[in-house]
């Protein structure tokens, strides 16, 4: 339970944790922590923050690191050759053709002068902010443990989400909004689904509460067949039967906690549509996000990518914005999974993404956003530097690929680590996705190895017992 | 609690004593002190002072002051000091500055515990230091568990008796258990609580045995039997009722991660799951025997071969999740299919033995005594139990299926031969024919990267392409990606594309969840080739409409133009097909077709000689065989099959199974035989199979040797889920973690004592149950007491009744119940509250309205995996991807949302309402408001509370009213 849904409530926290979860839910943190937890918003922090709230922009289905952000040269040199050493090797959906170059030159971006692919020229206008990560590896090559160990640290299915923990430990900054939202892509969730939100063994008031600009937050609105009121009556009543009940058993902190969640329910009826409601948004930034173009798909995310900054800017504290959604009848078809036809699928894919994504970077900064905020974007895996035998796409390669991480706290500019000369694998500072999340608790004032929670025989992490923060890309 | 939780840390982190992990053995490192000028050896000398004196807090987990001293590693570190061991300088080293005593006398910084280092011990590190801090690489110290052998929960059970009990506080004391209890608080200081009242007793008997509040008439009941035993034969007949087992069933489920569905990607869902809920239920229902209960869960295929209601137990094992997606790369799939034993191995060793042997997968447990090795012994036992369903039925069964089946069957293959043979002399004529018959066809095979046909020029307003065949045969769903019609001019134009104004439908289409036109015929015409119109019939009807007419003289078309796959091996594409134009879209001219094609490959070739060559009489044949073919097969599938159950496949594992080294299936360590866990190898006499021995076998033997009554963790572990449930926490607060990692007993007598009653009534729950109900511990009142919630604020102590929050599925079926709708109908298939829908991957949609077939008992709701279902999920029940020996009770605004805004809510407290009107037809409202608390809170309304719900009313009627008690705190708390 966060302090912060409770406001002012004379409920101590400690006392909370230790009735109403079992007990030993949540006390780990409390007593090992923070033992001093007492301030409303601030709940764990064992340093100072650079970031108070997180954008992930997540494009499931493994988005191929040689065609987007990690430049290859090599692989136009030895376009139609072997891969030295490995040959046809097996992969996940079995045999590899030769070298394959991406269909697409590489381009300078921005003062670094960064080569990124001349796809992307929204995002790559950001370049200079950026600080990439080009040895990222994963420890699984299916998509759905994929995108569930880069959410959650663990392959497996049931584990709390990289929003759960960050929701547990911080809470939200605005007692009217969830904590964590998900923005699923309008063509549907990602592999595994919801298993990539849930809160897992934490308390399920931290699971991500999924909304897009199509599809509001459910149950949120009253009935319709009851009057205004109607409505308020009935609030009143159940309020009165609540805290009359509460007053016999005033040392049961979860019956007054319940009250307060009631109203805040009542809050969010609110705050919620007021947060979806585009009505107040300029016509330039409309434009800026490319909500009116003509491919309804990009439309779509343009408007999940305003949704997002709304609700960063009231306080949310963690977002995933997807790009994408599962696999399909077809390959590649609803997201990055180019076995078959890559460049028929990126240009698919890569204009949906771009505009509209550089425009939410732009907008955040241009509001002072970006000063707080960091915003991250990954992908499960990444694909291989060969065309799958008898394709023109690229099978799934666990062993390298890329993301990036941008805004407050970050060394912009920078790359971290390297692969090979043709992206087979992580040559240079082999990086997991352990490191990557030490990273982002570092930058929001977390130590990972102490942001605990006990579940089953052992204190849970989101970096299960490993990760060390990458200092170089932290400004 | 709390005070228990930080005690125990204290415990764990305080006397932990650390080792270091096999390197002495491998060292062989001859031992004698450091004389002056020998080198000091790091991993004989230097690696035991750290374990011993440093690591307890210098370990990666704890890290005090940034530093970790368990690999050289660790003190490159970006935030480790980087003066720790500065090599060949040991003035400069903060490891000497700490360890050694600034002035004679005076006590060292470091270690903060234990006594400081000896003058022999600071030499030896100096030296070291001195000598450059060689610390080989590979050398990592790591902490050794923090329990030994002597542990607790290792321990024989204590033969412990109830205490004797002071006579001042007898009347506290109803049975055993009251004793331990009240000794317990009498030493602790803590008061207790006298006996709750009739109706508090009556309504946390049904929900703690049933999961549903009590009917007012059985209140009444209770409230009116002044007789003595009185409440002794409520429990009984609560116990003896079914809601018991469906009730205590849910509890079983969560604790073995049962759910229907396959988690992972792909998460397909399980439909033939139920059987061993069914059976769960059933089992506690009729009291089955608790060791013979898990007996079957391991090996019941073995114990009760075609006994159906024996080997469903089985089911048990492959009740988890698993990835099926499958995986080309060899390593990959190694590590999928030892992930999926690993989730038995979770699944079994936490919820019968409370052990987290899962943590050995990889290295030595960290806290508990159980090497690596234990891990795989568990593996070797199921490393043949696979994932799918399989016929359960009993030989009676099998036999009825066989002998209606079996004439069938002859009748049908012998048609079936006759048809061969009929065909047969058909294919030999093709044979001699073909070189003629090839002559037909003069125009090249069609191609899947484009085809094209020319006709004359001719006006057309709709082109109309008819599909008969594809390249994979006539039964497929064709796949197109684009079909052109071009303009006869020099520049020839394109006048199908969407973007010229035309419009294209087809007859049929897959239907995507996601996106209902992903697949629709709109993408032929979209100019791009990524996406596809992709039929749902075989064959198919694609039509192109232009804006005006147009005079048309050329078509192409194609499923694979970017040339993805190899032109064979691309998805069914069009072979027989005919083009035709219309001006007005009634009249239809052909202009083109397949005639004359190259058929796409030999078997569509042979396909259609044979039509060509076949002659009237054999035509007239084989379609009198395929009829008759056609009935017996009919006849066939009528005959009731014998049902599938999801319950697992047995095989013999094709190799023994190793020790896998760092959790790695490619580091093949040493060969690790069936055999049972060295953690209890002190308490009983184990087994050990043979390496290759028969499958079957290595689950018998570990059910037996799991369930014998010398395991003292198997009788203590279940008996403190039974109390867990009771109360709302267990005797050991972490039901499946009797470890050094999880807590460590309130009441250790009772809790053996229980454990020895377990075993004394050959396992049996019941009596368990009766001793737990009959005592005045249970029976308490949950009341505050001042000096109880000081010193024992979650009554761990039990001083009173704890109260607590329902579980889900009991908030829901207790509105069920109390409107009047549940329907108590118990087995079979389960309902659900969402929609299922699978498009390669399946995805699981909530909810909003449900229908009358929903209104089971929640345990019935087909439990899957990565769902959320409004209420269910809102209100703590776990995804079942994981056990989920306890449940949570959050308090979030999602369930404010789900349990006032659902319609099903709203649906039933109209459905309350009615009941009300029912009961007092035309009856005032005061008696409504009264019968509504009396079904929600099994009491009477005070006069106050009865003018303000009346008042409510009047303005806005029942349902209103009863949305609010169903919202109301009282309605979803225990006490």
């Amino acid at each position: 339970m966060n302090s912060s849904i409770f406001g002012n409530e004379l409920i101590a926290r400690r006392d909370f944790l230790g009735s109403v979860s079992q007990g030993l839910a949540g006390v780990a943190l409390a007593s090992l922590v923070a033992p001093s937890i007492g301030s409303a918003k601030t709940i764990v922090r064992h340093h100072p923050a650079k970031a108070k709230r997180v954008l992930q922009i997540f494009c499931p289905g493994a988005v191929s690191q040689v065609d987007t952000w990690d430049y290859k040269p090599a692989l136009e040199r030895h376009h139609g050759q072997p891969l030295p050493e490995e040959g046809a090797f097996l992969s996940f959906q079995g045999k590899n053709g030769n070298l394959m170059k991406s269909p697409w030159e590489f381009r300078a971006y921005g003062q670094t002068g960064k080569r990124l692919s001349s796809m992307l020229p929204h995002l790559g206008a950001h370049v200079d902010d950026m600080a990439f990560v080009h040895s990222l590896t994963s420890k699984t090559n299916t998509h759905g443990p994929g995108c569930v160990f880069m959410n959650t640290g663990f392959s497996a299915d049931g584990f709390p989400a990289n929003g759960a923990w960050v929701s547990y430990a911080l809470g939200s900054a605005n007692e009217n909004l969830p904590a964590y939202v998900v923005i699923p892509d309008i063509r549907g969730e990602p592999p595994s689904g919801k298993a990539n939100w849930t809160s897992g063994f934490l308390p399920a008031e931290h699971q991500g509460v999924a909304l897009n600009a199509q599809k509001t937050i459910r149950n949120l609105q009253s009935p319709e067949e009851y009057s205004p009121q109607a409505e308020s009556d009935y609030r009143r009543f159940l309020a009165q039967l609540n805290q009359r009940h509460a007053a016999d058993s005033p040392e049961i902190t979860e019956l007054k906690a319940r009250i307060a969640a009631y109203e805040l329910a009542g809050r969010m009826q609110i705050s919620a549509p007021e947060a979806t409601d585009f009505a107040a948004e300029s016509v330039g930034t409309k434009k800026l996000y490319g909500v009116d173009d003509p491919n309804p798909l990009k439309a779509a995310y343009a408007k999940n990518c305003i949704l997002a900054r709304r609700l960063l800017e009231r306080g949310v504290r963690f977002i995933t914005l997807y790009s994408g959604s599962r696999a399909s009848g077809v390959d590649g078809l609803l997201n990055w999974d180019a076995h078959k036809k890559l460049k028929a699928d990126y240009e698919r894919h890569i204009p949906i993404l771009d505009q509209p994504s550089a425009a939410l970077i732009t907008d955040l900064k241009s509001r002072g956003l970006l000063d707080d905020t960091l915003v991250i974007w990954t992908s499960e895996f990444g694909r291989m530097p060969t065309h799958q035998e008898g394709t023109t796409g690229r099978d799934h390669n666990p062993d390298a690929f890329t993301l990036w991480m941008l805004g407050a706290g970050v060394k912009g500019g920078t790359s971290y680590g390297a692969t090979d000369e043709f992206g087979r694998r992580a040559a240079e500072h082999p990086t997991t996705v352990y490191d990557f999340y030490a990273t982002v608790l570092d930058l929001l004032g977390i130590d990972h190895e102490r942001l605990t929670f006990y579940h089953n025989g052992i204190e849970r992490r989101l970096t299960d017992v490993h990760g060390q923060s990458i200092t170089e890309v932290i400004a | 609690m709390l005070v228990t939780r930080i005690s125990h840390l204290v415990r764990r982190f305080g006397t932990s004593r650390f080792f270091l992990l096999g390197l002495l053995a491998s060292s062989g490192a001859v031992l004698w002190p450091a004389a002056a000028g020998d080198r000091v050896d790091f991993a004989s000398e230097i690696a035991p002072i750290i374990s011993r004196h440093c690591l307890t807090c210098h370990n990666r987990e704890r890290a005090e002051g940034r530093l970790s001293l368990v690999s050289p590693a660790d003190l490159a570190r970006p935030k480790t000091p980087k003066n720790v061991v500065v090599a060949s300088d040991p003035d400069s080293s903060l490891l000497i500055q700490m360890v050694s005593s600034s002035a004679l006398g005076e006590r060292p910084e470091m270690p903060k515990e234990g006594s400081p280092l000896t003058a022999e011990q600071v030499a030896l590190l100096r030296a070291w230091v001195k000598q450059g801090a060689e610390w080989p690489e590979e050398l990592e110290l790591q902490p050794a568990a923090r329990a030994d052998l002597t542990w607790w929960s290792l321990q024989p059970l204590s033969g412990s008796a109830p205490p004797a009990v002071e006579p001042s506080l007898r009347s506290r004391v109803r049975n055993g258990v009251d004793a331990f209890v009240v000794q317990q608080l009498a030493e602790r200081q803590l008061p207790s609580s006298p006996m709750a009242d009739k109706r508090t007793l009556i309504r946390r008997l049904s929900f703690v045995l049933h999961g549903l509040p009590p009917e007012p008439e059985e209140i009444a009941e209770f409230l009116a039997d002044s007789r003595p035993g009185a409440w002794e034969r409520l429990v009984d007949r609560y116990l003896a009722s079914p809601r018991y087992g469906e009730r205590w069933g849910r509890h079983w489920l969560d604790v073995i991660r049962f759910g229907e569905s396959n988690g992972y990607e792909r998460n397909v869902i399980r439909n033939n799951a139920w059987y061993f809920r069914d059976y769960v239920i059933d089992s506690l229902n009729r009291d089955k025997p608790y060791d013979r209960f898990v007996r079957e869960h391991l090996a019941g295929d073995r114990l009760g071969a075609n006994e159906p209601e024996v080997e469903v137990g089985t089911a048990f094992l492959v009740g988890g999740a698993y990835d099926d997606v499958g995986n080309q790369d060899p390593a990959a799939a190694l590590q999928i299919r030892a992930n999926t034993i690993d989730d038995m191995i979770n699944a079994s060793a936490s919820a019968f033995l409370g052990l987290t042997v899962s943590c050995a997968r990889c290295h030595d447990h960290k806290f508990d005594p159980i090497p690596q090795a234990d891990y795989y012994r568990f593996q070797s036992a199921f490393a043949g139990v696979q994932q799918g369903a399989r016929i359960l039925a009993s030989a009676e069964e099998r036999n009825r299926y066989e002998r209606e089946r079996a004439p069938l069957a002859e009748s049908l293959e012998q048609v079936r031969q006759t048809i061969e043979q009929v065909r047969e002399g058909v294919r030999k004529r093709v044979e001699r024919r073909k070189p003629e018959l090839m002559k037909q066809f003069n125009r090249p095979k069609v191609d899947p990267y484009g085809t094209e046909e020319r006709f004359e020029p001719v006006v057309a307003k709709v082109v109309r392409l008819e599909i008969n065949g594809t390249t994979q045969g006539r039964y497929h769903r064709p796949v197109i990606d684009e079909f052109e019609v071009w303009t006869p001019e020099p520049d020839s134009r394109n006048v199908a594309l969407a973007s010229y104004g035309s419009k294209a439908t087809a007859n049929s289409m897959r239907y995507s969840n996601d996106d209902p036109l992903l697949y629709s015929a709109l993408k032929i015409n979209d100019g791009g080739y990524g996406e596809y119109w992709i039929s749902n019939l075989a064959g198919g009807v694609l039509t192109v409409e232009f804006p005006r007419p147009e005079t048309v003289s050329r078509v192409i078309w194609s499923n694979d133009r970017v040339r993805a796959f190899s032109r064979n091996r691309s998805r069914p594409f069009s072979t027989d097909y005919t083009i035709s134009v219309s001006v007005d879209g009634e009249e239809w001219t052909p202009v083109a077709s397949s005639q004359g094609r190259e058929p796409f490959n030999e078997s569509l070739l042979n396909d259609k000689l044979f039509v060509q060559v076949v002659n009237q009489e054999e035509n007239k044949r084989l379609g009198e065989l395929d009829k008759r073919r056609r009935e017996l097969e009919r006849q066939l599938n009528a005959v009731k099959g014998l049902p599938q159950a999801w319950v697992g496949n047995f095989r013999q594992p094709a190799k023994a199974t190793y020790l896998m080294q760092g959790g790695d299936p490619t580091r093949v360590g040493p060969e690790i035989p069936p055999s049972s866990l060295k953690v209890l190898e002190q308490l009983y006499p184990g087994y050990r199979l043979d390496p290759n021995a028969p499958e079957g076998e290595r689950r018998l033997e570990l059910a037996r040797w799991l369930t014998d009554r010398r395991n003292p963790l198997f009788s203590r572990v279940m008996v403190n889920r039974l109390w867990h449930y009771h109360f709302g926490r267990g005797i050991v607060a972490t039901p499946s973690d009797f470890g050094a990692g999880g807590s460590e007993p309130t009441h250790p007598a009772l809790l053996d004592w229980l454990a020895g009653e377990l075993i004394r009534h050959e396992w049996r729950l019941k009596p368990i149950h009766r001793l737990i109900l009959n005592s005045h511990t249970w029976r308490q009142a949950s009341d505050a007491q001042p000096e109880g919630v000081n010193r024992d604020r979650d009554a761990g102590y039990l001083w009173r009744y704890p109260p607590r929050r329902l579980e889900a599925e009991a908030i829901r079926d207790a509105i069920l119940r109390i409107t009047g709708s549940l329907n108590t109908a118990m087995g079979g298939p389960g309902f659900r509250l969402y929609r299922y829908s699978l498009d390669n991957v399946a995805t699981y949609y909530p909810l909003d309205e449900y229908d009358l077939s929903t209104f089971r008992r929640s345990v019935y709701h087909q439990h899957v995996r990565a769902a959320q279902v409004d209420l269910l999920t809102d209100f703590d029940c776990p995804d079942p991807a994981l056990p989920a020996p306890s449940r949570t009770a959050t308090i979030s605004p999602q369930q404010a949302m789900s349990l006032q805004n659902h319609p099903f809510v709203i649906q039933q407290a109209k459905a309350l309402a009615d009941r009300l009107a029912e009961r007092h037809p035309g009856g005032s409202v005061a008696d409504q408001v009264t019968t509504a608390y009396r079904l929600c809170f099994a009491r009477e309304p005070e006069a106050d509370e009865l003018r303000a719900a009346v008042a409510l009313v009047r303005s806005h009627g029942l349902p209103l009213f009863c949305r609010a008690l169903i919202n109301a705190n009282e309605f979803i708390y225990l006490r």
